[in-house]
């Protein structure tokens, strides 16, 4: 047991270390507290992050969207052509994409029978995914259907669909979609197969960005409503995501909570644990005060001690978290190295300091007190 | 010319209404270079008054003075730095701490102070108590008298002026606490310190310059 340099230099780290080792059950338990404490405020807190990043992803891609329906207000029943004209005008930059939608029974070949929503619009590969594959830029003649539904019904692109006393050859699939861009039982078709309407049900607005998107929602909001009139309904997912956000937010410092809670049960530990072991050292801390030992250099020594625990139940807590964290990631998010990013890996940080502070705040009273213990009655036991 | 004195020193505990007088009205001096031993039946005020002359404990009446200053009224964060640079302990378990090596627990005392290196005066002292080949040992792997030899050595690392062993030969057999007293006699003039001790062992007081009796708190 050489005393390397660099300890002697501090003492109290080297006497706190010394006294560390010999009672390891005791420093491991005591360590074991802490871990299990950072690892539940890291994973969830990192479970936090990974429910917001899927969120965000989910709506990624329409939060630049603005969607205009008939508003409530409205007596034609539909957005007109000028209507449509009027919204252009308003969104300079921006792709605007009228359809028009209708609803209508598919049979299979062995007649079975399915409802699907049908819409009509030219430019299809603004609105939809391809399932396998680019969608054409323009719908002329053909259909499109979405994959689950092609699936169930035997369809295959090339397949001849019905509709409206029509026949549309089948050029592509589209991706089923769940969540906020809900996908589904969809046929699109050329806005001429739904001619006898001549009004759309939607208008998107595809803006370069989120905050494009909202200039151009207010502004359609100018010019067709009224505070008591709204003859179209305009929605921006950029306010969805904003709502999101602050969602998250609440949701995450709720889950740091639950988290902080076993952290203080682990700083009582520790708290114990040090009330015990100084009381245990009582007449070993009196020698100290006796030969001269100042009262500060025994403070030191006992919160080093508590320190360490920390810093080291910290460490190994932050370790076991981001073994967690990967695993959080890879089932909500899919992707188990995504884990590495500021958002997630802030709990580590989070946790770790914690620790450390929870852990040097549970030794104060207990060095206090041994520091302030009279070496006569220390002595005397 | 005595280092430390005590003058007209008493002591008194009151616990649940009854009142001890643990020490009544004491005078007591030591000089440097004398062994002065401190006999007396149990409970007579022995460790009381050993408490007293290491700046341990404050007197309820008298005055304390150390090298002819007086330190009766110091605080104790002053009678700390005081015990750190003038007073040397041997206790009668040896209180050596189990975690750190023989010269780790002889530098013990002077292991805050990093601007001196006392390592090497820690090894020589345990070479003059004849622990030369112990060095790195641990308490656990030396026997009682070596024990007290380390802790002996601890008292003087600081160059003290006293050294105050209560019952230093009281956990050892007669043989190994007669090696202690050599050490300790040997000690007193190569490093010219007042010892004070206090013993039940009879043959300890052939070693001593002077007895001091003491009986209910009055020295005879
Ligand atoms: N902290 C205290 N509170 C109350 N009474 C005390 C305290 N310390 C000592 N006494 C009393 O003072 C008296 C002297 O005690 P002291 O320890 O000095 O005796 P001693 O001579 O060292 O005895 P021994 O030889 O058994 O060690 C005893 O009667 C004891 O009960
Ligand atoms: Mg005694």
């Amino acid at each position: 047991m050489r005393v390397s340099s660099l300890f002697r230099r501090v003492p109290s780290v080297l006497m706190a270390w010394r006294n560390l080792g010999r009672s390891r059950v005791r420093t491991a338990l005591a360590t074991l507290g802490i871990v299990i404490g950072v690892v539940a405020i890291a994973s969830l807190g990192m479970a936090g992050a990974a429910l917001q990043q899927q969120a965000t992803a989910d709506l990624e891609g329409i939060a630049n969207e603005v969607q205009i329906t008939v508003g409530e207000d409205n007596d034609a029943g539909g957005i007109e052509p000028e209507d449509v004209d009027d919204i252009r005008s308003l969104s300079t930059g921006a792709e605007v994409v009228p359809e028009q939608s209708n609803h209508t029974t598919l049979a299979s070949r062995d007649g079975q029978e399915m409802p699907v929503s049908v819409t009509g619009v030219t430019e299809a590969n603004v609105l939809y995914d391809g399932a396998d594959g680019e969608l054409p830029d323009r719908l002329r003649s053909g259909a499109l259907l979405t994959d689950e539904t092609a699936d169930q019904l035997g369809l295959e692109p090339g397949d001849p669909i019905e509709f409206d006393g029509q026949l549309y050859r089948l050029e592509g699939l589209i991706e089923t979609e769940q969540g906020f861009r809900f996908v589904n039982n969809e046929l699109v078709l050329p806005p001429e197969a739904l001619s006898s309407q001549t009004a759309y049900d939607t208008v998107t607005v595809v803006a370069d960005d989120g905050d494009e998107a909202q200039q151009i929602a207010s502004a359609i909001n100018e010019r067709f409503n009224e505070p008591d009139d709204e003859q179209l309904r305009v929605e921006s997912f950029a306010d969805t995501q904003d709502e999101l956000d602050s969602f998250m937010t609440t949701l995450n410092l709720a889950l740091l909570g639950i988290g902080s809670i076993s952290l203080i049960v682990a700083s009582v530990a520790i708290l114990n644990v040090m009330l015990m072991s100084t009381i245990e050292r009582r007449g070993e801390i009196g020698v100290l005060r006796a030969v001269g030992i100042r009262r500060g250099e025994v403070l030191r020594t006992i919160l080093i001690e508590a320190l360490l625990i920390g810093v080291l139940g910290g460490l190994l807590g932050a370790l076991c978290s981001l073994a967690v964290g990967l695993l959080i990631f890879r089932l909500l998010v899919g992707d188990a190295m995504a884990v590495f990013g500021w958002a997630s890996l802030q709990y580590l940080v989070y946790g770790f300091a914690f620790a450390v502070v929870a852990s040097v705040l549970s030794g104060l009273y207990p060095a206090w007190k041994a520091a302030n213990d009279r070496p006569v009655d220390a002595l005397r036991g | 010319m005595s280092v430390i004195e005590l003058e007209s020193v008493s002591k008194r505990y009151e616990t649940g209404g009854e009142v001890v007088d643990a020490l009544d009205c004491v005078d007591f001096a030591a000089a440097r270079g004398e062994m002065v031993t401190v006999i007396g039946p149990s409970g007579s005020g022995k460790s009381t008054m050993l408490n007293m002359i290491g700046l341990l404990d404050t007197p309820t009446d008298g005055r304390v003075r150390l090298d002819r200053q007086d330190v009766t009224d110091c605080t104790a964060d002053e009678l700390t730095e005081q015990r750190r640079s003038t007073i040397g302990f041997v206790f009668q378990d040896f209180h050596l701490l189990p975690m750190l090596s023989a010269t780790e627990n002889v530098e013990l005392p002077s292991m805050w102070d990093t601007s001196v290196d006392r390592r090497e005066r820690a090894e020589t002292l345990l070479r003059r108590v004849g622990l030369g080949d112990r060095l790195e040992h641990t308490p656990d792997e030396l026997s009682g008298g070596q024990r007290q030899r380390v802790a002996i050595a601890r008292s003087l690392i600081n160059e003290p002026d006293i050294l105050l062993a209560d019952e230093p030969t009281g956990n050892l057999d007669q043989e190994t606490g007669r090696t202690i007293l050599e050490e300790l006699t040997r000690l007193k003039t190569d490093e010219d310190v007042a010892i004070v001790s206090v013993t039940h062992d009879e043959q300890m007081l052939e070693y001593a310059d002077r007895v001091v009796r003491i009986v209910d708190g009055v020295i005879e």
